[in-house]
């Protein structure tokens, strides 16, 4: 079903209410796993970002928070030496709307797993991941998808083929699009052109879990994604034992989706019957060097607005809005 | 635990205008062949010999945004409507049918160079974007005229120098007494889906994406 957020939405009592209770129930959740509560000003000073809402006060431009992520890490970069190993966050966050429907004042929940060593990598992703797993159970969600991919299988081959950013940029919109046919438009005549789309149509394979991963034989790059590959199947495996009744566990080789934020393994939480994600993560281990710190970082943020028009259009979908309601 | 999105039927966008004529003719005898009972009236979602597959008729401009939107999951759109909209959907194939050109198109002997001399240069098009990213590509400057049809009227009628437009046979341009200059590019049909609906609904769309993609590439 379509959904008609408005740009500022205004929540009258049972939205309102339920806004509340899953910020509580998600918060509930991630301090349980022993993640605690970080609220960045609602006014961020470095209004770079273009999709963000700006305006003066008096002669210095600001920016209403448009990322927590960010947010979170200019405080944590700024005041810590060493840094808090998992952190939460709830509230709205503003950013300029791509399509007509979507909000621009939008509820989340998250967290960042941060740490200071390489090889925390495994346990902090596959950390995530269970975390993520529970939240639609959390929400009385019946049914939903998690889907696991990594930034890296498109982002190393194209690194290694010192692709000019443009191209890069543009090989990246069509696999975005799943369109083959508009990857190799886009490389012409570029001598990595086999290479890549053969990738691509690896990429793009459809099957599923561990065995998913086989369709990397097929890619040029195999050698090359070595490690991630082994990385995304240790995670399978170890989230494998733990998927709750009504989630579904996919591989997708495909998702290039913020190839420019995320280093490697990400995740995207859907439901089926919803046409929008309702959850987003995974790891981004280039932020925090860029800020001058060494370390490492990963998060998942919950959609709370989409989450909230789902509750309206497709009570269906839920188990619990019922008894939430009496 | 079941599936609630299973009871709801699928929506696929069709264009209505010749893509549509072409694709409805390709349908028939199929599968998805639309009911012509319902194709004749004022009937909103068509079904088809599918049961659960329904077709909504759309004009191609808007049709992006209602798959964009998760409206229909599905939606068969030409290349040359989506270049020109920002939407977030899924291509999932070139159906290679309803092939166009893009062309520049101008009076019986204007000439390209004819046109770069000119002082100040206008273009009437409907493919505003199509028309912006070749004349940077060319170095050219040029205002552009939007119009949403009879395109071909402008350089007659001298509100522009030249056209962009389709061309299929060339037939609508030699009844105007015009020719193509240049060729911007080709289009084609595509297939798209709704990113939200196709990643979260794989079991029930991509066997039916596979089947438009096998029913219409033939």
């Amino acid at each position: 079903m379509a959904t008609h957020t408005p740009h500022f939405p205004d929540l009258l009592f049972s939205g309102a209410a339920r806004l509340r209770r899953w910020e509580g129930l998600l918060m509930g959740l991630l301090t349980n796993a022993g993640y605690s509560e970080l609220r960045s000003s609602l006014v961020m000073r470095e209004p770079h970002e273009k999709a963000s809402l700006r305006f003066f006060d008096g002669d210095h431009l600001l920016a209403l928070r448009w990322d927590y992520t960010t947010a979170l890490a200019r405080m944590l970069s700024k005041r810590f030496a060493e840094p808090p190993p998992r952190v939460s966050y709830a509230g709205a966050v503003f950013r300029r709307a791509n399509q007509p429907w979507e909000p621009v004042e939008r509820f989340e929940v998250g967290c960042e797993r941060i740490h200071t060593d390489e090889a925390g990598r495994d346990e902090a992703d596959v950390e995530l991941a269970r975390l993520l797993m529970a939240v639609p159970a959390t929400l009385g969600l019946r049914a939903a998808i998690l889907q696991i991919g990594s930034a890296a299988l498109l982002r190393r081959p194209m690194e290694q083929e010192q692709l000019p950013q443009a191209l890069a940029d543009e090989v990246t919109r069509a696999l975005l699009r799943r369109a083959p046919h508009r990857v190799k438009e886009a490389l012409g005549d570029h001598p990595a052109a086999p290479r890549i789309l053969a990738h691509v149509e690896a990429l793009l394979s459809e099957f599923d879990g561990v065995v998913g991963l086989n369709a990397l034989d097929r890619s040029p790059y195999a050698g090359l994604l070595k490690d991630e590959r082994e990385h995304l199947r240790k995670t399978l495996e170890a989230l494998s034992p733990f998927v709750p009744e009504g989630l579904q566990l996919r591989l997708d080789l495909a998702d290039v989706q913020g190839l420019d934020f995320y280093t490697g393994p990400t995740l995207r939480l859907y439901a089926p019957g919803a046409q929008q994600e309702l959850a987003a993560g995974g790891r981004y281990d280039g932020l925090y060097p860029e800020l001058g710190r060494p370390w490492f970082a990963a998060g998942f943020c919950v959609r709370l607005s989409p989450l909230l028009d789902l509750a309206e259009t497709r009570p269906d979908l839920f188990d619990s809005l019922g008894a939430e309601a009496q | 635990m079941t599936d609630p999105s299973n009871n709801q039927p699928i929506l696929i966008a069709f264009p209505k205008g010749r893509l549509g004529d072409e694709l409805l003719t390709r349908l028939e005898g199929t599968p998805l062949a639309l009911d012509e009972t319902a194709l004749s009236s004022r009937v909103l979602r068509i079904p088809t010999a599918t049961p659960h597959v329904q077709v909504l008729l759309l004009k191609g401009t808007d049709l992006p945004r209602y798959v964009a939107a998760g409206v229909a999951s599905l939606g068969i759109v030409g290349s040359d409507t989506l270049d020109e909209v920002d939407v977030d959907l899924l291509e999932l194939a070139d159906l290679k049918f309803g092939a166009c050109r893009l062309s520049l198109c101008g009076a019986e002997g204007l000439t390209l160079d004819a046109l770069r001399h000119k002082p100040h240069l206008r273009l009437a098009t409907k493919f505003l974007k199509a028309t912006s990213a070749w004349l940077k590509r060319e170095g050219l400057t040029a205002e552009l005229v939007p119009l949403q049809s009879s395109v071909e009227l402008a350089p007659i009628l001298g509100l522009a120098d030249a056209i962009v437009d389709l061309v299929q046979t060339g037939g609508t341009l030699k009844a105007h007494g015009l020719v193509e200059i240049s060729i911007l590019g080709t289009t084609s049909s595509r297939l798209v889906a709704a990113r939200g609906a196709y990643l979260a609904d794989p079991e029930r769309l991509r066997p039916l994406a596979n089947e438009l993609i096998q029913l219409l590439s033939r």
